[in-house]
Parts: structure tokens; C-alpha cells; sequence
């Protein structure tokens, strides 16, 4: 009795250490297994791509033949290159063309602009398959005019459609934050209106512009449904031609090593990026630069 | 400058949208000339089929599962990113959205091998992780949780890093108890996150069809599925209204976000 702590429930309070214990190891193990839900499907990809057997279910033995094989496989080759092809021309466009749509947006009054915003998000919030879908119809009845418009054509333009209002979204906030002033003086040094833009306020935008690049690239490069309607016959970007592949018989292995080497590279590049912005930045700025590149 | 965008936004949100609703109450197609062309409700009977109804019951049975499981595990989530003492929240983040950079279709062919009996895990492991779910709605709805779950994560993070800490140090020196404390001044300061993280989730899994069609190994319709096969055969009317009848549900979860937000800012 005599060298005995009070213990929490004398002071009137009800104790929760061993409650705590318990919560805080259900905790872990919850965040553990949901990780590994999240990863699972890439954990299989990169196992699959190093391993020698083409059979799906048995593992043989490591082997690093499939990255080697990746050139000699004409089709995912063909499939790769037209991804590279529409993503490239589409994020290049989409980041040219949105930054100067969200300088005239932000030119704009509030009022008119949040109803402008609005529209803008409609690309973004529309389910693929109405959006692939009603495009699918546009670009069939301009057929018309251009017979061959399915391909590479239309799928730029149904990509642009939709990175468009992301390179916005993401250089709108940056513009907020400049000083309205910035341009006045500019100009009233005698610089003329279109270099003052592109001497002036594109610096001062140039994060979002990058940010917005980035997101652009990210959605062209993954989208599946979209290019699954607006394509023509045999102009497949990747999703559309394993999905077509998985249908018929099993893919190459192959895919499988395109695949992890691509998220190695993402990887590579994300770190490398968040590396190069906190040299940049120093540490001030820590907590906002997510927002920068997630969707 | 705004003009340009202003002509194409309106080229492209308006031009697709009304030849679709053209298209649906008509029976243009390529088969019929400009003369023949009436405008009818004939195709609105499609919607009363009962594939097309299991098809809608089950996109919303899916789409509302899908959102309220992920809206639970990736909040929580969220949150363990945000108490984490790791400084760097970047890097927490950028492993939470990296598996969408690797090509959806291809990581959804992957859990529907995995789930399936003889799998390349069971042969490593020696026993079946996932059991044999492949083609059932267990199945569609872990691949749907798991691959929309990112969007919630993101977007709750954001309103959750938003909150100013000075108000949850006020709640505990008011005597609140932690868990009361995330009741009454966390959670419904990160609710516009829970919302915009929500419709993020809930629209894409209302209206996909790759995910379903892969996992149930095409036992499981939604209607996307429906869309993806008037599309393939070429039947545009009827793929063209139940593409409309998607079109209402978002612009319905548009209305929401604008409620909660006015320029669309937590969309990013």
C-alpha cells in the first residue's frame, strides 16, 4: 500500500492504456493488409515479369529474359509507341493551350468564371464511357466530311479534351496567387502586353504549369475507356490492346516487364522530383507540394 | 484569350452531348437516309428490360458499396498519413497513389489471375491468398475498392491537412477526449473531402466496365457493360441512352460539388 502509484482511475479517470495497446496494434495490421491491397496487383506484375515460365500459375525460376524480349514483341511494341505518340502530342498541347485558357479564364470576372470552372469540370467529373462515347458520335458524324478521322487524329483530341481542364485546374491556383500588379508594372515599363505575358506572369506560373504537364501525362498515358471508343480500327494504345489480348489468350510476359520498369521509372522520377523541389524550396514549403503533381 | 477555350469547351461538352440525346430519341443510323428519320421514344423501352435493370441495380449496389468501403479504409488511411511522425508526407503519398501509374487493365488482369484457383501466388506461397473468388462480387468489389481507394485517400488528405492543429489543441484543453475530438472538430472539418473523395469514387465504378467485366470473368453485367456491347455491335441509339441516363447521375454529383465547393479547387 504504501509505495503505490495513484493510478489514473483514483484521479476519477477512466483508464484506456490496455485499450490503447490494442487499437494501436489493430492499427498496424489494418494499414499493412490495406497497403497490401493496394499493391498487391503490382507485387504480381513485377513477379510475373521475372519469371521464366509463360505459364500464368507456376513460378520457375528468376529469369530477366522477358525485358530483353520487350523490343522483339512487334505488337506491344506497335501498342507502346502509339501511347508515347498520342500521350506526347496531347500533354505538350494540353499544357500550351490550358495555360493560356487559364490566363483568359482568371482574365475574366468571378462571377463568369466560377460558371466557366464549372464547365471545365464537366471533362473531368463525366464518366469515360460518356464522355468516350459522345465523342465516339461527334467524330462519327464529321465522317462525313473527313472519312478517315478514326485514329490517331481523334484520339488526341478526345485526350486533349479531357487533360485540357486538368492543366487549368492546376494553373488557376498558381495565377490566384500572383500579384495582379505583376503585369501593370511590367507593361507600364514599357514591355508590350505579349511579352510581359510570357515574361512575367509565365514564371511566375511556372509550378502549376509543370504540375499541370505532369497530371496531364497521367491521365493520357493511363486512359483506357476514352481511347477504347474514340480509336479507329488498329490504332490500339496499350490499354485497349491488352484488353483486347486478354480476351483471346494470355499476354507476353513481356507487358509484364514493361509495366514494372514503368513504375520503377515513376518512382524514380517522383523521388527525384520531390528531391529536387525540397533542394529548391528548402524546407519551408513541405507540407504544400503534393498538391502539385497528386490527382 | 478565354474566347477559344470558351468555342471548344462548348464544341466538345455541348456538340457530344445533344448528338447523343438526338440519338437516342431517334432512329438515325447509318441505314436509315435524312427522309426517314423520325423522332421517337421507341428506344426508351430498352430501359424496362430486366437485363438493363440488373445492369443499373447492379452498378449502384457496386458504385455505393465501392464508395462506402473505401470511404472507411481510406480515411483511415488518411488519416494514419496525417498523425504519421514520418516528415515527409510526399513521399507517404506517392506511395499511396504509384500503383495508379501502372496501366489499370493490366493490374486488373493480374487480381483476376491471382484470384483465380491455380495461381502463381498459391504456387509461391503454398496456400491461396484470395481463396477461389475469381468471378464472383467478392472479386469485382476488391479490384473496385482497391483501385478508386487512391482517389479517397488523396482528396481526404487534403481537406485533413487543411485543418488548423490550433482547433484540435483547443478541443483537448476544452477536455474533449481524442476520440471526441475527432468526432466533433476533425471529421466535419474534413467532411468536403469525404464528399469530393466520395463522387470521385462513386463515378467511376457507377459507370466502368473493364474492372467488372475482367473480374467476374463477365458473369457480373454493369451497365457499362451494357454500353461496351451496343457499342461493339454498332447500336448506337440504344448505347447513346444509357449513356444519358449515366449523364444525369453526374451532372446530379456535380450539383453536389459545386455546393461544397465553388471552383472545383479540391478536385486537385
Amino acid at each position: 500500500m504504501e509505495n503505490q502509484k495513484a493510478t489514473l482511475k483514483d484521479y476519477g479517470y477512466r483508464d484506456f492504456t490496455t485499450l490503447n495497446k490494442i487499437y494501436k496494434i489493430l492499427k498496424k495490421i489494418f494499414v499493412v493488409a490495406i497497403v497490401l491491397g493496394l499493391y498487391i496487383s503490382i507485387i504480381v506484375i513485377a513477379i510475373q515479369s521475372i519469371n521464366e515460365s509463360r505459364n500464368l500459375s507456376i513460378f520457375t525460376r528468376v529469369s530477366f529474359q522477358w525485358y530483353a524480349n520487350i523490343l522483339q514483341e512487334e505488337e506491344l511494341m506497335q501498342a507502346i509507341r502509339n501511347t508515347f505518340l498520342v500521350s506526347a502530342i496531347a500533354t505538350v498541347l494540353a499544357t500550351f493551350l490550358g495555360t493560356f485558357f487559364a490566363i483568359g479564364l482568371y482574365a475574366l470576372s468571378k462571377k463568369v468564371r466560377v460558371l466557366w470552372m464549372l464547365l471545365n469540370n464537366v471533362p473531368i467529373l463525366n464518366a469515360d464511357i460518356v464522355t468516350g462515347f459522345s465523342l465516339m458520335l461527334m467524330f462519327r458524324l464529321l465522317m462525313v466530311v473527313f472519312p478517315n478521322i478514326f485514329g490517331l487524329f481523334t484520339l488526341v483530341m478526345a485526350h486533349l479534351f479531357f487533360t485540357i481542364p486538368y492543366v487549368i485546374l492546376s494553373v488557376m491556383p498558381k495565377l490566384k496567387e500572383t500579384d495582379p500588379n505583376l503585369m501593370d508594372a511590367a507593361m507600364d515599363l514599357g514591355v508590350r502586353p505579349y511579352k510581359a505575358l510570357i515574361k512575367v506572369v509565365i514564371p511566375a506560373i511556372k509550378a502549376g504549369i509543370f504540375s499541370g504537364m505532369l497530371l496531364a501525362l497521367t491521365m493520357s498515358i493511363d486512359d483506357f475507356a476514352i481511347s477504347y471508343f474514340t480509336t479507329g480500327a488498329g490504332f490500339d494504345n496499350l490499354s485497349i490492346w491488352i484488353y483486347a489480348v486478354i480476351g483471346r489468350r494470355n499476354l507476353t510476359p513481356s507487358v509484364y516487364a514493361f509495366s514494372t520498369l514503368l513504375t520503377i521509372f515513376t518512382l524514380v522520377g517522383l523521388l527525384t522530383y520531390q528531391f529536387l523541389q525540397k533542394q529548391k524550396k528548402g524546407k519551408k514549403n513541405e507540407k504544400n507540394n503534393f498538391s502539385d503533381i497528386a490527382s | 484569350m478565354a474566347v477559344p477555350y470558351k468555342i471548344w469547351l462548348s464544341i466538345l461538352v455541348f456538340i457530344p452531348i445533344l448528338a447523343m440525346l438526338f440519338i437516342s430519341f431517334s432512329n438515325l443510323s447509318s441505314s436509315v437516309s435524312v427522309g426517314e428519320l423520325t423522332l421517337s421514344l421507341a428506344h426508351f423501352k430498352l430501359l424496362w428490360e430486366s437485363s438493363t435493370v440488373i445492369a443499373f441495380r447492379n452498378s449502384l449496389i457496386f458504385a455505393v458499396a465501392t464508395t462506402l468501403i473505401s470511404f472507411v479504409l481510406g480515411y483511415f488511411i488518411a488519416y494514419e498519413i496525417k498523425l504519421s511522425k514520418f516528415k515527409n508526407k510526399f513521399i507517404l503519398l506517392t506511395f499511396v497513389i504509384l500503383p495508379m501509374w501502372s496501366n489499370l487493365i493490366l493490374r486488373t488482369e493480374s487480381l483476376a489471375n491471382i484470384m483465380s484457383e491455380n495461381n502463381i501466388l498459391k504456387n509461391i506461397l503454398g496456400f491461396n491468398l484470395f481463396g477461389n473468388i475469381s468471378g464472383t462480387w467478392m472479386a469485382v468489389l476488391f479490384g473496385l475498392v482497391f483501385t478508386y481507394m487512391p482517389f479517397m485517400i488523396l482528396s481526404v488528405y487534403t481537406a485533413l491537412e487543411k485543418i488548423d492543429f490550433a482547433l484540435e489543441e483547443a478541443a483537448l484543453d476544452l477536455g474533449l477526449r481524442p476520440i471526441k475530438k475527432f468526432w466533433k472538430v476533425v471529421f466535419p472539418l474534413s467532411f468536403k473531402g469525404v464528399v469530393t473523395g466520395a463522387i470521385m469514387v462513386f463515378l467511376p465504378t457507377l459507370a466502368g466496365f473493364a474492372i467488372p467485366k475482367i473480374l467476374s470473368r463477365g458473369r457480373i453485367v454493369f451497365i457499362g457493360n451494357i454500353i461496351e456491347q451496343k457499342f461493339i455491335y454498332t447500336n448506337y441509339n440504344h448505347g447513346a441512352l444509357l449513356a444519358v441516363v449515366i449523364l444525369f447521375f453526374i451532372l446530379g454529383s456535380i450539383l453536389l460539388i459545386t455546393k461544397f465547393d465553388k471552383e472545383g479547387e479540391t478536385l486537385l
